[in-house]
This record gives C-alpha cells, structure tokens and sequence, in this order.
C-alpha cells in the first residue's frame, strides 16, 4: 500500500484534498475538494443588520436574549452569517451582471444543414463549413429562428427587425474558421426584462419580486468539443461546432448572489418552457458567464457597463455550469473584490475561473492577456430580416408561461405561491393537467361551489396526498406514472368522486386518505374498482354517531375538576374536552358542534345538581 | 490523367514547366470534350479552361499558391466549375497566381513568380490571376477563370493584351472560390475577345443557393426589370427633348451616353495610355456615342478605403488556416512564439505579401484602430457606391430610389441642364495608369506603391460593378523601350447590366479591329495604288459625310461582319497575336529590341501583310458589286 507523506494525509483530512500523480492524473477534472455543505450554506444568504432592533444597552435576561434570537433565526429561515460580513456588505454594494449561453433546440446547425445531435458518434454531423474547408460558405438556417425568437419574446425583448452577424476572431483548435460568428453590433433582440419572484428563490433582501434587465440576446456558433486524452492528446468532435447557441446578456442589475443563481434558473425553466432549448445546465445545455464588481455603498465607481454608471471595476468569471456555481463563484469573488479594495489593493479587469468546490476563484488572463476579438461584419452573411408575421404568429402559439401560470393558478385557484410552484414544475407539467382536471370533473358535480376552494381542496390532495403515495411495486421516481399529458394510475374521475364524497360529508377525511390508498394499491394490481366500490367493500360510510353514544363518550372524557373550572367561567376549556373526545373516536365520526353541545348538557345538568 | 509538370528544389512543390510558369498543374492540357456545338454549350474553340489555383477542382490539387495549402485537395468542385463542365468546359490547368490572390504581378506565388513570354520576361504580367491571363495569351488554352476581387482579372489581362472581365457581384457562384475579400471576390473570365467572354459568361450565371452572396433568380428578374423600365424611361425622357436617334444600325453605338471620369485623369497617367483612351473615346464619339464628362469625386480615396477593407477581411479570412484540419503543419510548434500552437504553422505557410496584409487587417479591425480605419473604409465605400449611381442613368437596382441633392455637388461639375449633370449609360477610363511596368521597377517600388497599379480597377470592385478591360495597343510615338505597346481600357456599367457592358466591349473590339487595319501601312499602300486614299482616310477620321455616297458604311460593314472579321471564332487568335502580324508597330519586338535596332521590314512581312490586305479588299468590292 502506498504511504502518504504526513503533510499530505493531514490535508486530505482536513482539507479533502489529495495529491495526485501519475497514473492518478486523470482524476485532476474532478473537484479537488469535497465541497462541505455547511460552508456553502454558510455563505448563501445574507440577513439584513437587524441589530437596531436590540439596543444593546438594555439588559435583557440571557434566556429571553436566546430565545429571542432563536426565533428572529427561525424568522429569518437561515443559518448563520459572521457578523464581519454583515458589517461589511453594508458599506459594500455588489453589482452582478450575467450572459447566458443557451443551446437552441433546433434540428440543423447554425450555417450548414448538418443535423444537430447530442450523443452520436464524433465527428458525423459535419458540413463542409463547420470545419472551414476552403472555398465553403455559410448557409443562414432559417429555422433556427422559431426557438430564437421564442426565447426573445419569453424573456420580454423588443425583437429588431433587421439583425446582422459579426466574426469575433481567436485562434482556438475547437473553432475551426478561426472566428466565431456572432451578432455584436445588431444583435436580433434587445431590451427586455426577467420578473423574479420570491418563489423563485430570490434573495429576501430583493423583497416579493423584482425586474431584471436584458440588454440584448444574440445568436451565435457553438464551438467543437475538446476530448483531451493523456499525454498531451486532444480529440476534437466537430458535431457540436456551429450549433445554435443564444446569448443572453443581462443588465448588471443583480446585487445578491442567490438572485443570480435564482435569474439564470429561472431563465432555464422559461427557455424550456416555450421549447427555446430543451437541455438544462445539468447537461450542458446552459452555461452562464459572470461579472462581478463591487464599490462602496457611499461612493461612486467610474465605470460604466450596460449603460449603469458608476461602478466598480469588475472581473468575468467564465464558463458556470452549475447554479449553485453561480452563486458560490460570486460570493467568493465579492469577497476577494471587497478583501483586495479594503488592503488598499486596486482590481483588476481580468477573466477568472471556477472550480465547483473551491472557495476562490483563479486567475485565468489580465488584461493584457485579453484578446482583441477584432469584430467586424460577415461579408458573406446577408441581415437576418425578421418579418412581424413571423413574430405574431410565435406569440400566438407560445402558449403559457410559467409565471403567468403561477398568477392564474394562486388567483382563481386558491393556491399558495408555493405550491403552484411545485403543481406546474412536477412531471413535466403533467401534474398541473391533472390538477386541471381534477376541478374541472370535481365542479361538474358541485357546479356552484366557490372556485377557489374546490382548487384548495384540490391542490392539497394532488400536491401532497397523492404525492405521498407509495408501494413497492411501484417505481420509485414516479410511483404513479404521471405522464406529460396528465394521465396517472389513479384517473381524474376516480379523485374528483372520492373528494365529492369527502365533501359532502359521506365519508371522513381518514377514510379518504385510506380509500386513495387503496384506489392506488387496486390500480397497480390492474383492478378497476371506484371510490365507492372500496367503501362498500371495506364499509366505510361514515354513520353519524347517535345521540346515546355521544352521551357514552362525553361521560367518559367527563373529569370533575374540568367540570369546575368550566362552571367557574373558564368556558374556554370545553374545547379541550371536544378534542378529548374526537381523539377517544378511532373513525373520526365525532361532530365537534354536536360533541360541543352533548357536553354543555351534561355540564350545565352538574350545576343544577 | 495527371501530369505533375515538375518538381521544385526542395521536392514539394510542382513547378510548371510550360512556358512563362502560368500553370501549377496541367492535369491534360489538350482535352476537349468534342461533342457537337448547341445552344446551351461552350463553342468548341472555347472548351479548354484554365483556372486559376484558387478555385476548387475535384481533379488536381488547390494550393492557391501557398504552401499552406501546396498538397491541399479539395473535397469538392467549385460551383463555377460545375456550372462550365456541364456546358462542355474541361478544365486543362490550374494556373499560377499571387498568393491566395494578393499581389499586382504574379510575383508573390509559393511555385514561384509567373513571367512573360519571349520578349518581355522582364515585364509584369500584372496579377493576381496572372497565370490565367498569360496562359490565354500563349494559346495554352481556349478561356480561363480567375478571381478579381481589386482588379486581379482586369490588370493581367489589359498587361498581356486580351481581354479580362469581372461581373457584377454575386453574378457568378463563389462556391468552391477560396476568399481572399468576401465582400468584393467575384469570378472573372479571360478570353481572347469580348465574344468569347460573352459565351463563357452566358454558361457561367447560373444562381447558386449554396453562395449565400449568389443573386437569387427573384432577384435578377427584378435587376433585368428595373434596368428595362429605367432604359424605356430613359429613351421617352430622350424622344421627348428630341435628342433620340434611330437605332437602326446596331453595330453602332446609337443612343449611348459614354461617361468620362474627369478624375481619373491623374498626373501618374502614361502618355501612352492617355492617348489609346483618347482614341477609345473617339471610336465611341464617330460611332454615334456621345461623350459626357463626369465627376466620381470620391474616387481617390477608394484605393486607400480598399487597402483597408480587402486585408481586414483577408486577415479574418485567412484565420482559418492553423494545420490543425487540413494544411501543411509546421513542426515544433512549442517552440513558436508565445508557445502558440499555431504561430509556426502560420510564420512557415504563408509568403511575405500574405503576412503584410494579414497584420495589416488584423491591426485595421483592432478595438483601438476600427472606427479609424474600418469602419471610415466602409463609409468611404459607400460614397464611391453613391458616386457611380449619381452618374449612372440606370439607378442601382439593388437600393431604393435614391436622390442627389445638387447643392452635394463639386463645382467644377459639368451640368447637363437645369435638372442636373448627365448621366450616362457607361464609363470609360484606362485600366491601368501605366503599361505593364517592368519587374525590375516593380521591385523598387515599395508596397504602396504597388497598389497605385489598381487605382482604376478598385473603384468597380467596391461597388460591386461589371467592368471589363479591352485591350488597345499603344501608338508608336508613345511607345516605351523594351515594353509592350498595348494595355487596356476599362469599360463599367451600373450593377446588373453585365450583358450590355459585354456588348458593348464587342462593338468596340470590331472598331477597334477595323481601325487598326484602317492604319496597316500595307493597306494603305494598296490604296494608293487603287486611287481609294482619300475615302480610307476620311473613313478612318469619321467623316462620313464626304465619303462616295455608300462606301463608307459597307466597308465598316464587311469588316464588322462576323464572317469576314479577323477574329471570326473559327479563326481564333489572341488579339495581341493577330495584331502583331497586321500591325508590326505594336508587338515587332526585334524592331525596338536593344541590339536589333530599327531593323527594316523584312520582304516576305510585306508581302504578306499586304495579302491580308488584299483579301479584305476584295471582300469589300465584291460585297459593293452584289449590292443591288
């Protein structure tokens, strides 16, 4: 077995970081650290200074002061922050702006029918202008556009109707023409804004919901893929160069980090949701580019980005994968920015890098370094000329967006933010159709019930009883089988009936709970049998109890004591007697006004006694 | 079948061996295809192609004379080629040329500088698609392409004496044409005569949709209607101010507005050039054309605006070639500088001419340079665009109405009446300042310098304008030692009207044709022996008036008619070939060489022009004997 020199195993044990070499080195790609949850959590939110709301000169017994600051954690629903940073993001603003690259969803490439694919053998969708052949040109495809424009008007852009393309020059093996084409100085859409919202994950300080602006979104070429092989080898897959990629660059509007991560989340589930890019981060499909500066809350900085003025010189962080990158990358560039300008240093405009994981960013080239991608216009590209009829006819069929879905379903429906949230993102919004469904199937019986409360009613039983349903001879991702369209194991018609049944008071809510139980346990085993069928069978109807047996129960949770505390005046109490007896009743078929009632009888016939 | 024509010292590179090194490649330099003559084919005479080396074929090699690509197969045929072929062309070689297109002279190729022919090795052949214009001139083939993206076709072909055109852009597929400067390459064809031009282009136009700068068919319906209705608009505007005259002869140039650039006669202008524009311009005026001065006042900062732009887009260009997927690949690429992996690759594949322009372009688009110097060369293209459709009587089919204010106007510029200056149906200027200059002057010439060659080329080039250049020879007085006498005169039409500039180019041909035989000592000796002096010289001055009522006209007929031209297809003969048996004045080299000097005409020359005479003679007096 091989030894470790003690100061390497004392940093791998403290620091999870191993030494590698040698036939180890493959192993340099993955995350050098073991990324510890508590310091990220750690590093996540930011709480407001509520410390004027102590004075600090009053005394205040230890205990309260626990106890108090207990529940201001419990209301702030975070951990912990060091009280250094807190005084110092006071004096410090953070200003954030990101550019979004995002795979369209389209079937060829960019400039050449080559198909797009994801997974096919290198180098097999390649025309003669990817690899930049002598003599081939470019062939503008025009239907990349439909994903293109989607995108735009999802994220509010005013579309141009005339956009160009440009070269943006540098040498790289995996761009294969030596320039990249992109659209610097017309891009096809700009000005438009993305609406966080709370649920969304938004930082508390940015309140209910905020504005992000887009400055421009343009298109662009995707590069080839880089296989780098021991010793020094690189394979290059040119299936991936010149699929359609868009850029989205935002104002640098954002100042907390989880609103970042929050914006280029969000901006995922909109790109999916109007069919604009059907991969996500996770596969690579998104990839974001971050700029980070910060300046003093009472100064002002002289730079200018995007048209904001005054702030301070700020950094790029490229090539984020992840959104919690995202989020880590700028905590701890903030940090480094605030640390450098506080030991007098001066930042750098410069590119730096990431690592998942780590705790700080890297260097990757100055200024100096940087390249002079000498733009100009693609003389052999015509203006991409965007006719109204073509924007009017995606808007039409764009269909709904997620954010005014999560409107419609708290405002009519009755939902919580929350769970409109969770009904429209679950099974690819097949758990929405099916809530849909269900009401609509639920009101045909009950035509005159309230709207909202019927969604209530509903959303609770398809959100969170039905989502705790499970077997073992069901599938452990998708016990149901909910499917895109709507459709799961336990019909719409079979849960509306049920909660018809629940409603009018015919069954009790446990029996409810036990009757889905078996709807479900009956549709794996491919039995057809309703709600009422399983009530029959198991005799569930709920039998109000008669007047004999509430007089048995309330004698029974009768205590004298009780009795002369509630004949004193402590009315209050015979609330605790009620519960007292709705626990004695296993089947739940105790009233509580008709329990109320049989009491103060009892009671009231103790005082004439 | 594949003949490599010889090997270099270092054993890469094939040389040529055929006379004034104007191929790289000869795959079979005597293939035709023979099947018979039709409507939609190439005349036979016209089948063998050469094509210049920056052009894809399937058959051979495309090196673009560089060693960046010296064994570079292209995997596919350019879109002309394809176009040619099947109209019967057969590509016989792949001509020399200047690097990937840039250069003056054919000098600047990887295989080695294309020379003249014996007399004038000593003398440029202008460039770039120098190996395809002298390879016109030796007969080495029928026709060849080349690529003219500042003049590269019109230079060479106005230095070797045939005739050189460049359609308008986008006329002709850029599919399979390695780009030197996107935004102006067009292809160009060479040929010995404005006829034969008119045959290749005629096969060569089909719209291409993989060229995504190829004009749609859509669009040349609408070029060919807007240039009808502007021409009948024209033509009432005419009838109306009485100043339209019966077009009954089509020979002639009835109802043609010549324009004449008043800037283009610039101080660097030869003497021997000024006077064959002078005599080109007379042949339009005798000929019913009138001539109008006009002003292009943008054009002498077109040169500079276009030294900006073409190594700006050559550089962007030019990135592409990094060894990494094709290509020749240096070795020790670490050792490059900066450690760049392609720094070596790119220092070793390309000539000096290449890098100049390449840094130069790649400093022009810098952050730091672009709004001086790009984007100032985009506006003053746009200016030089604006110049011609100010000038031109056809309005550019390609942008919407446009109107010029007077009061934009230099002063100095002629008014035709109240409305304005007048405007013209075509322009006529040298091709060049100069003759075709020496190498040895060439080479003392920084690379500025150079560049002056193109000042009357470029202005075409980047408006996108047909131009062709028709070769003229040089009078004796004007004659320069040990030079060739002849260079071209340029003749540019608005966008779109690539035919009728064609056209044209043939009329002044013929003129041209009967004039030179107008001035054959040998014909004129023939016709003091016959008592006709006095009609031949009247004839020759245009003065047609005192002519024997009927001689004049049928004497231009016959030399004019197809079947009695000197140039007739079956026939054929570079023009510079033909010209120098009739007219020994202009290519007699031995006359004016240094050590024969003033060698007297040999008997057997006499004799035998004054049969060429002879014959014409006789064409003429029996066609005045059948008339009725």
């Amino acid at each position: 077995m091989a030894r470790f020199a003690p100061a390497v195993l004392q940093r791998y044990l403290f620091g999870g970081q191993l030494l590698v070499r040698g036939c180890l080195r493959h192993m340099r790609h993955a995350p050098q650290t073991a990324p510890s949850l508590y310091s990220q959590r750690y590093h996540t939110t930011q709480i407001e200074n509520t410390s004027s709301a102590n004075a600090p000169d009053i005394t205040i017994p230890f205990r309260k002061q626990l106890k108090d600051e207990a529940k201001q954690r419990k209301a702030d629903e975070i951990g912990k922050k060091p009280k250094r940073d807190n005084q110092r993001l006071d004096n410090w603003e953070l200003t954030v702006g990101i550019e979004i690259h995002a795979q369209l969803n389209t079937e060829r490439k960019l400039f050449s029918p080559a198909t797009s694919t994801i997974n096919d053998a290198p180098n097999t969708h390649v025309a003669l202008f990817d690899v930049a052949i002598p003599g081939s040109q470019p062939t503008f495809q025009k239907e990349t556009l439909i994903p293109a424009v989607r995108a735009a008007l999802a994220l509010n852009c005013h579309i141009n109707k005339t956009s160009r393309f440009d070269r943006k020059h540098y040498f790289h093996w995996d761009q294969p023409t030596g320039y990249q084409i992109t659209q610097y100085y017309e891009p096809f859409a700009k000005d438009g804004y993305v609406t966080l919202y709370a649920q969304d994950g938004l930082a508390r300080e940015d309140g209910e919901k905020i504005q992000i602006g887009i400055k421009q979104i343009q298109m662009e070429q995707d590069t080839a893929k880089t296989m780098s092989q021991p010793g020094d080898v690189h394979l290059l897959d040119f299936n991936r160069v010149g699929l359609p990629l868009i850029e989205i660059i935002t104002l640098p509007e954002i100042h907390h980090p989880s609103t970042a991560a929050a914006l280029v989340r969000k901006v995922q589930t909109i790109l999916g949701a109007v069919d604009a890019c059907v991969l996500g981060m996770q596969s690579g499909g998104l990839r974001a580019d971050v700029n980070v500066s910060v300046r003093r809350r009472d100064a002002v900085g002289g730079h200018e980005y995007g048209g904001v003025h005054g702030l301070g010189q700020r950094t790029e962080i490229k090539n984020l994968s992840s959104f919690k990158a995202v989020e880590d990358a700028i905590i701890a560039e903030r940090d480094r920015q605030i640390d450098a300008l506080e030991a007098g240093e001066v930042i750098e405009g410069e590119t730096r890098g990431w690592t998942i994981g780590s705790t700080e960013t890297k260097r990757l080239r100055g200024k100096e370094g940087e390249v002079d991608y000498r733009y100009m216009p693609d003389p052999d590209l015509a203006p991409v000329v965007i006719g109204d009829d073509l924007i009017d006819h995606l808007k039409e069929t764009m269909g709904v967006l997620p954010d005014q879905e999560i409107e419609t379903l708290v405002e009519q429906y009755g939902l919580t933010a929350k769970d409109a949230m969770s009904l429209i993102s679950l099974n690819d919004g097949g758990r929405a159709e099916y809530f849909y469904n269900t009401v609509e199937s639920y009101l045909r019986n009950n035509p005159d019930e309230d709207m909202s409360k019927v969604g209530r009613l509903c959303g609770n039983w398809v959100l969170h009883e039905m989502g705790g349903l499970s077997h073992l001879d069901a599938s452990e991702e998708n016990p149901l089988n909910f499917t895109e369209a709507g459709r799961c194991l336990i019909t719409t018609g079979k849960l509306a009936h049920l909660l018809d049944l629940l409603g009018k008071s015919k069954i009790t809510g446990r029996t409810a709970k036990k009757v889905l139980n078996e709807v479900f346990e009956s549709a794996l085993r491919k039995v057809d049998e309703t709600p009422q069928e399983i009530i029959d069978r198991l005799g569930l109807w709920f039998q109000p109890l008669s007047d004999q047996e509430y007089d048995e129960l309330a004698k029974s949770v009768l205590d004298i004591d009780i009795v002369n505390q509630i004949l004193a005046g402590k009315i209050g109490k015979i609330n605790f007697l009620v519960g007292q007896m709705m626990r004695k009743d296993a089947d739940g078929r105790v009233d509580a006004q008709q329990a109320t009632a049989v009491l103060q009888r009892l009671i009231e016939e103790y005082r004439t006694n | 079948m594949l003949r490599l024509a010889a090997q270099s010292a270092t054993g890469t590179l094939h040389r040529a061996l055929a006379p004034g090194n104007a191929f790289i490649l000869q795959p079979d330099p005597d293939a035709r295809a023979p099947a018979p003559e039709g409507k939609n084919v190439l005349p036979y005479a016209l089948r063998g192609m050469a094509v210049k080396d920056n052009i894809t074929t399937l058959s051979t090699p495309t090196t673009c004379a560089s060693k960046t690509l010296e064994t570079y197969r292209s995997p596919f045929e350019a879109g002309v080629l394809e176009q040619l072929r099947s109209c019967m062309g057969t590509v016989v070689g792949k001509t020399n040329l200047d690097e990937f297109g840039m250069g003056s002279h054919s000098t600047n190729s990887a295989f080695g500088p294309v020379t003249n022919t014996t007399p004038f090795e000593r003398i440029s052949v202008g460039g770039s698609s120098g190996g395809s214009a002298i390879a016109v001139a030796t007969l080495q083939c029928d026709m060849a392409l080349g690529t003219d993206t500042g003049g590269s076709v019109r230079l060479p072909a106005a230095y070797t004496g045939v005739t050189g055109f460049k359609p308008s852009y986008g006329r002709i597929s850029r599919w399979g044409v390695v780009p030197y400067a996107n935004s102006m390459d067009t292809v160009g064809i060479l040929a010995p005569s404005a006829t034969s031009v008119m045959s290749v282009f005629r096969c060569a136009i089909e719209p291409d949709p993989r060229d995504p700068t190829s004009l749609t068919g859509e669009t040349r319906s609408r070029i060919r209607q807007s240039i009808t209705k502007s021409r009948k608009r024209e033509r009432a505007r005419r009838k109306r101010l009485g100043q339209w005259e019966s077009e009954d002869d089509d020979t002639k140039f009835m109802n043609v507005r010549i324009g004449i650039p008043v800037e283009y006669n610039i101080e660097e202008l030869d003497h021997g050039v000024r006077s064959i524009w002078k005599d080109a311009l007379e042949i339009f005026q005798v000929n019913g054309a009138t001539l109008v001065p006009i002003s292009l006042p943008n054009t002498k900062h077109a040169l500079s605006a276009y030294y900006v732009l073409a190594p700006a887009e050559a550089a962007s260009n030019l990135s592409k070639y990094d060894g990494v997927r094709y290509g020749s690949r240096a070795e020790g690429w670490r050792e490059g500088t900066g450690h760049v992996l392609y720094s070596n690759t790119r220092g070793y594949g390309f000539g000096e001419e290449v890098k100049r322009r390449i840094l130069l372009g790649s400093y022009t688009l810098s952050s730091e340079a672009r709004d001086n110097y790009f984007l100032k060369a985009q506006k003053v293209r746009r200016l030089v665009q604006r110049d011609f459709d100010r000038v031109f009587a056809v309005p550019n089919p390609l942008l919407p109405t446009q109107h010029f204010d007077l009061s934009d106007l230099d002063e100095s510029t002629p008014m035709m009446d109240k409305l304005g200056p007048p405007q013209v149906d075509f322009i006529v200027c040298p091709t060049a300042p100069t003759a075709a200059p020496s190498l040895q002057y060439v080479a003392t010439q920084n690379s500025v310098d150079t560049y002056m060659n193109d000042v009357f080329t470029v202005p075409a080039s980047l408006a996108g304008l047909p131009a062709i250049s028709v070769p003229f020879s040089i009078s004796r007085q004007h004659k320069r030692r040990d030079h060739p006498n002849y260079t071209g005169i340029q003749i540019i039409g608005q966008f779109g009207d690539d035919q009728r500039v064609i056209t044209i180019a043939e009329k002044l041909e013929a003129f041209r044709d009967a004039r030179n035989l107008f001035r054959t000592p040998a014909l004129q000796q023939f016709a003091v022996k016959n008592g006709v002096l006095d009609e031949l010289r009247k004839l020759y001055l245009g003065e047609k008036e005192n002519l024997a009522p009927g001689i004049g006209p049928r004497i231009e007929k016959i030399l004019l008619d197809r079947k009695y031209h000197p140039v007739s297809d079956q026939n054929r003969q570079p023009w510079s070939e033909y010209a120098s048996e009739l007219t020994p004045e202009i290519r007699h080299v031995q006359t004016y060489g240094p050590r024969e000097s003033r060698k007297p005409r040999t008997d057997k020359e006499i004799s035998r022009d004054l049969k060429a005479a002879l014959e014409i003679w006789e064409q003429i007096k029996t066609s005045e004997n059948n008339d009725p």
